[in-house]
């Protein structure tokens, strides 16, 4: 049985003519143990999939089997304790608590467990000394650089020993050598059998998963096995990269930026752009099935939702 | 948990010193003002019941007019009988003294006046003209010498204690001169002080009064002969056939009329016991209006800390806070505010008091019960009006929480 099953998970932001269609039928399954690198341009919903994923969000549509176990409808009190044993986050700005002490911020899960302040303490001093960081306990989070701030976060979704690590961008705000540092610890968690999420906008970074998701408007268009320490071949499509800027258009200023943005670019050629974002790799049966269950009012909602 | 979590709004409270100390100020204002009322009437509780317990409980008190109603609430005092010409004489006295029931009785009467020595001189005091009993009745102590024994006109006084620090300031005054009203008399007794204003037996300030057999007196006011008021004393337990017994020899002597009332001293007690008491708690109740008002400023602050500490909420929700463990830090945070401004207002009243009981003669009583009843009303202030932003906190949905800026 796969650790996490998505079934048809579809989110959806707003109502009337805002609607945005952040998820669309997303079909997942992750099994245990697996590296997963989540992929795609700006806006096309990674971070959504990851807060439904971690339970911080709930699918509009569709149900989301953990263990087997649909919890896409449960109470927010049960979601909250399936998140605190289950689920680890990693966000790319760090999210530490700015007025606790680095084993403070990691110990908390646990006190949100009922654990006693020495156990605790004591499990997050173990787990600091994996991340490096024992010896900065006492500090508060202003005193830690870049790498450090993340691997404390790191060291804070470990300690509950989750089933799924969830890093949205972890390596998004840290220069090359912080970030292979975090990738690293996270490729060290990975060999000792923990399931990881990872969010980036890095082809290189793809060299530490095992498996490649592509994401386009809300849909995964493309799902690819590679080895561990290859680069994934989707992954050197340019389309996926942030964008380098070039010399041209920073003269032209913020009219050339505004071509990164997916929504004016869907708005004028929205068939053309289909087109471009879909890879030529090798797929595993995504996106909508044949005979889909949304309602021809959803449908039409939808389609608004894209042409806005 | 709840340890950690007071910590964490100790610690909260503490990144915001200024802003913490200034939601406090309506706690520790009604706090410490709800004390200090409520401890100043339980000192003058104190007072009444220390009267009742010196006086014994079998004293008497006749006075001029009729009283409205059956003697309770604020009749009692019946001031006007102050103002109007008194309707008891001597031969009241007289009449009560024949009573088998009561054992002994003492005319008072009170002349404005004032009192000189060789060093000072002083307006706007009380002439009490009585007999040499009223010290033994009333239970009266003295200080210095003796009270007079006999009812015969004598150039000897006896002075309050305050008149006696004021006009003479020797160590002991007894032997020295004081001119009354231009005559020269000689004191031979102080009292020892005695608790005056409202309480005190005749509604005057013993203190500041200065004591001569009745005749004397009469002597100072161009030969009244009436009596403002008259004591008595009943026969062991015969205190109610006493107070009969009164009050149907005056009728007899009063021509059938009852022109005058005659009170159990520990009721007119009682019943200035029970004014302060009403005083109090009306005072209180003002005050209590202040914990309201810090109550909402604690509602205010907190709303205010919710909305900043968004983010914070979220993250912790992220991690797996359930929405009770969010509700409780917020509302331990209001606790510790609330408990805070309680223990600052329960210091704060004590320093009021002791400057009260210096420079006043006021004697404020804090019990242990004032302090209960105060720190627990903040407590209950505090979570009640933590609960709205706690709720708050603890509903935000974690993903909206999390992408607060
Ligand atoms: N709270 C929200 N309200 C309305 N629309 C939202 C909200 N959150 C996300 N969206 C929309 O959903 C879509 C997917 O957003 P999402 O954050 O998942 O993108 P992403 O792939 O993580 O992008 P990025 O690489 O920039 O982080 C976007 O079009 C975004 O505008
Ligand atoms: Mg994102």
């Amino acid at each position: 049985m796969a650790l996490i099953e998505l079934q048809e998970v579809s989110k959806l932001y707003g109502f009337g003519d805002a609607t945005v269609l952040a998820l669309d039928e997303v079909i997942l399954s992750v099994d245990k143990g697996e590296f997963v690198a989540v992929m795609g341009p700006s806006g096309s919903g990674k971070t959504t999939l990851m807060n439904v994923i971690g339970l911080l969000d709930r699918p509009t549509h569709g149900s989301y089997l953990l263990d087997g176990r649909n919890v896409a409808r449960r109470r927010p009190n049960q979601q909250a304790k399936v998140r605190r044993d289950r689920i680890g986050f990693v966000f790319q700005s760090y999210n530490l608590l700015a007025r606790l002490s680095v084993l403070e911020n990691v110990a908390l899960p646990l006190a949100y467990k009922g654990m006693t302040p020495v156990r605790r303490q004591k499990r997050a001093s173990d787990i600091l000394e994996l991340v490096g960081l024992r010896d900065r306990e006492y500090f508060m989070p202003r005193q830690l650089s870049g790498g450090q701030a993340q691997r404390v976060a790191i060291a804070r979704a470990l300690i509950n020993k989750p089933s799924i690590i969830i890093a949205d961008e972890p390596t998004g705000n840290l220069d090359s050598t912080d970030s292979k540092v975090v990738m690293e610890l996270l490729a060290d968690i990975h060999r000792q059998g923990n399931t990881i999420l990872l969010v980036t906008h890095n082809p290189e970074l793809t060299r530490y998963a095992n498996r490649v998701i592509y994401m386009h408007d809300g849909m995964i268009v493309g799902d690819e096995q590679t080895a561990i320490g290859n680069m994934a071949k989707g992954a050197r499509r340019t389309h996926f990269q942030r964008r380098k800027v070039t010399d041209d258009e920073i003269v032209e200023g913020v009219s050339a930026l505004m071509r990164d943005v997916p929504g004016k670019e869907l708005a004028s050629k929205p068939k053309k752009k289909a087109k471009r974002g879909r890879p030529r790799t090798k797929k595993r049966p995504v996106g909508r099935p044949a005979g889909h269950r949304l309602k021809a009012g959803s449908r039409q909602r939808r389609e608004k939702a894209k042409k806005r | 948990m709840w340890s950690g979590n007071f910590k964490t709004a100790i610690g909260n409270l503490r990144a915001n010193k200024g802003r913490s100390m200034l939601t406090m100020m309506g706690i520790i204002i009604g706090v410490s003002s709800v004390v200090t009322v409520v401890s100043l009437g339980e000192g003058l509780k104190h007072q009444v019941t220390g009267q009742i317990n010196q006086l014994g409980s079998n004293v008497i008190t006749i006075r001029s007019g009729k009283l409205v109603g059956n003697g309770s609430g604020i009749g009692g005092l019946n001031l006007l009988a102050f103002l109007s010409t008194s309707t008891l004489t001597d031969q009241d006295v007289q009449a009560i003294t024949k009573l088998s029931s009561v054992n002994s009785v003492v005319p008072i009467d009170f002349v404005g006046s004032s009192a000189g020595s060789d060093k000072r001189q002083l307006d706007n005091i009380f002439v009490v003209g009585t007999s040499s009993k009223m010290a033994d009745l009333l239970h009266q102590k003295v200080a210095y010498g003796s009270f007079f024994e006999s009812d015969d006109s004598t150039n000897k006084v006896v002075i309050g204690s305050s008149i006696a620090e004021e006009l003479l300031d020797e160590l002991n005054p007894v032997g020295h001169s004081v001119k009354i009203s231009g005559a020269t008399f000689v004191v031979q007794g102080v009292l020892a002080p005695s608790s005056g204003g409202l309480l005190s037996v005749a509604q005057t300030d013993f203190n500041s009064a200065v004591f001569m057999p009745l005749k004397n007196a009469r002597s100072l006011t161009n030969g009244r002969t009436n009596i403002l008021q008259i004591l008595a004393k009943s026969n062991g337990d015969e205190l109610d056939i006493a107070v009969n017994d009164i009050s149907t020899a005056l009728q007899k002597t009063h021509g059938g009329q009852t022109d005058f009332t005659v009170l159990k001293q520990y009721e007119l007690l009682g019943i200035a016991g029970n004014i302060v008491n009403t005083i109090t708690r009306f005072i209180s109740g003002i005050a209590a209006i202040s914990l309201l008002v810090g109550g909402i400023g604690i509602m205010d602050i907190m709303l205010v800390s919710v909305s900043e500490r968004t983010r914070e909420i979220g993250i912790r929700k992220a991690i797996g806070a359930t929405n009770r463990q969010i509700l409780n830090q917020f509302l331990i945070e209001g606790l510790a505010l609330t408990l805070g401004g309680g223990v600052i207002g329960v210091i704060a009243s004590l320093i009021i008091n002791g400057v009260l009981r210096v420079y006043t003669s006021l004697q404020p009583a804090i019990t242990l019960q004032i302090f209960i009843i105060a720190v627990g009303v903040s407590v209950a202030v505090g979570i009640t009006f933590s609960v709205t932003p706690a709720l708050k906190a603890a509903r935000k949905n974690p993903i909206d929480a999390l992408r607060n800026e």
